[in-house]
């Protein structure tokens, strides 16, 4: 067996470059949406405090890390797992897999019913971080896309969405 | 054919049919290089007389080495660690589970146990955490609807800790299932239906979920044609061992469907309506099927329909145009609900308002439908249903199962 060379994986600059931008978007986006949106507010609320999760590609990364605060402040933390406890985490087992995701071929409950999703963590917990990422893709996506992404897009007013959009796309970008 | 991109297929159990089936177990054993197993197994099915049945047909030719039949409803830790300790004390080398899903369940959680000598049962929940594979394991179902003789999980309490705490490994499954009509003549007809009921939602589920694929496709159909024509017939007549064997082979085919393809949003308010009150999972399953086609219905009509030929027949398919077909299949499944409650006795429920708990009382009063809907938001199932549920899509769900009224298309968020 010894005999064999041990032949690695490619790189994929490009796309490990991608979906490691994504991330760190929706990670940002989640936060800014935690203050912006009642749902999200809502979800994160019906959270332990210190409760902190991650969303990454297997095996090595990239990674997005979101935990809320002893206050409840919803704030994005970052790629390394190094010193945090996470209890929740949510790993796409592959950076193909990722890709499909992220580029919208493949919405993320289909993603998980083809097992493209490994969740190490509460179950509860789950459910409702994949709410929170549904409703931020809706923000973050023009509907054409977003529809792909989400099994329902919700009926909001128009006021409201393009006013919480401009909120949560400031939240991201800028920090505000 | 709506074949997807992807899919994962698994079973590895070896299953045994017919009437005289557990006559094979010795053979079995020596075929996995064991001579001494524990038998795991409930009062109820003790008391059934069905662990007799499965001695007198192994006598002679095979020695037990104990009887452990107190296994409680609820799969428990501590139950799993005592038996586990007299699995080591009576220096057993296999575990055959006779009953139904929490007889199962525990036998998978001392498997774990005895075979990876194991103090801590803990060690191993979640998925993926099992190496190796564990002692041999023969199931044999004396219920036709968990389909645990051929699912991968086992779910185990911790009380103290109020955990709940699941087993996700291939090593769990069953090397041998064992479905011998002689296991289910005695099951009572309200429950012989709720649970017929159970293998029924597995698979109309497995059929038009989101991780539906050809293999799955292949055992739900054939478990839907033996379910639709003989559950209503072995409910009637209990001794009808034709029928007995063919619910069999269906709950185990259902579960084959059902553990490649997961379920739906039925199965998530069943597991919240179970969790809150206490209502047995095939009567949740009954009730709810119908507004599981119903509510999914404008996302998945096409598949839904296809399901009138295993039900219906093909003369009935071929004679119903395309677009009426799924409101047959929502209509049979509503008769057959109607014919069980009536080949029963009336003690097959068929809305939630007409559930007793065992006090005679309503098990679910209306004021607890809230509850259940909080409940089910935290259900992992609803990954695998086709259309979003919020909260407002379970409670309305919930209030016209209750009633037992058809949903109003009109609120169905599309």
């Amino acid at each position: 067996m010894n005999n064999f060379r041990e032949i690695k994986s490619g790189s994929k600059p490009l796309k490990q470059a991608y979906v490691a931008l994504m991330l760190w978007f929706v990670g940002r986006a989640i936060a800014a949406a935690a203050r912006v949106d009642e749902a999200v507010k809502a979800e994160f609320d019906g959270l332990p405090p210190g409760f902190t999760f991650s969303l990454g590609v297997m095996p090595q990364g990239p990674t997005m890390i979101v935990g809320k605060d002893a206050q409840g402040l919803v704030k994005y933390l970052g790629w390394d797992r190094e010193g945090k406890k996470i209890d929740l985490q949510m790993k796409i087992k592959n950076l193909e897999g990722a890709i499909l995701m992220f580029t919208f071929q493949e919405s993320t409950a289909v993603a998980t019913a083809r097992n493209r999703l490994i969740v190490d963590g509460e179950v509860p917990a789950a459910c409702a971080i994949v709410r929170v990422l549904d409703i931020v893709e809706v923000y973050l996506l023009p509907k054409l896309i977003a529809k792909l992404a989400v099994k329902r897009y919700p009926d909001w007013s128009f006021g409201e969405k393009v006013l919480n959009r401009i909120r949560i796309y400031a939240g991201a970008v800028l920090g505000l | 054919m709506d074949l997807p991109g992807y899919y994962e297929y698994y079973c590895g159990v070896k299953i045994i049919a017919g009437h005289d089936a557990l006559e094979k177990i010795p053979g079995i054993l020596q075929d996995l290089h064991a001579r001494l197993p524990m038998i795991v197994t409930d009062k109820g099915v003790a008391g059934a007389g069905l662990v007799d049945i499965v001695l007198g047909a192994v006598k002679d030719k095979l020695t037990i080495g104990a009887v452990a039949d107190d296994v409680p409803p609820d799969s428990d830790l501590r139950v799993v660690n005592r038996l586990a300790a007299l699995y080591r004390e009576q220096g057993c080398d296999a575990l055959i589970a006779v009953g139904g899903g929490s007889v199962m369940d525990t036998a998978k959680g001392i498997n774990i146990v005895v075979s990876e000598a194991a103090d801590d049962l803990m060690k191993f929940s979640g998925a993926g955490a099992l190496k190796q594979p564990l002692k041999p394991l023969i199931a044999v179902p004396t219920t036709v609807g968990t389909g645990s003789e051929v699912t991968l999980v086992a779910v185990v309490k911790d009380h103290e800790r109020h955990l709940k705490m699941a087993f996700v490994s291939y090593f769990l499954l069953p090397d041998v299932s064992i479905l011998d009509s002689r296991m289910t003549l005695s099951l009572p007809a309200a429950i012989t239906a709720a649970t017929g009921m159970d293998a029924m939602t597995h698979v109309v589920e497995a059929y038009y979920g989101l991780s539906k694929n050809p293999l799955s496709d292949a055992t739900a159909l054939a478990a839907i044609r033996l379910i639709g024509g003989n559950l209503v017939k072995v409910t009637k007549n209990p001794t009808d061992r034709e029928a007995r064997l063919a619910m069999a082979n269906a709950a185990t085919l259902a579960g084959m469907a059902f553990s490649n393809s997961m379920v739906g949003m039925v199965h998530t308010l069943g597991h919240a309506t179970g969790s809150v009150c206490g209502v047995p999972h095939g009567v949740c399953m009954a009730i709810l099927l119908p507004y599981g086609l119903e509510y999914n219905r404008h996302k998945r009509e096409d598949v839904m329909g296809e399901l009138l030929f295993p039900l219906g027949g093909s003369d009935v398919f071929a004679a119903i145009p395309r677009e009426q077909r799924t409101g047959r299949v929502i209509a049979y499944v509503r008769q057959m609900n109607q014919d069980l409650h009536d080949a029963s006795g009336g003690r097959h429920a068929r809305f939630f308002k007409e559930v007793l708990d065992r006090h005679g009382k309503p098990a679910v009063p209306r004021d607890r439908l809230p509850d259940i809907a909080r409940t089910a938001l935290g259900d992992g199932s609803i990954f695998y249903n086709p259309e979003e549920l919020d909260y407002d899509d379970f409670l309305m769900v919930l209030e016209a199962a209750w009633e037992g009224v058809a949903l109003d298309p009109g609120r169905i968020r599309t």
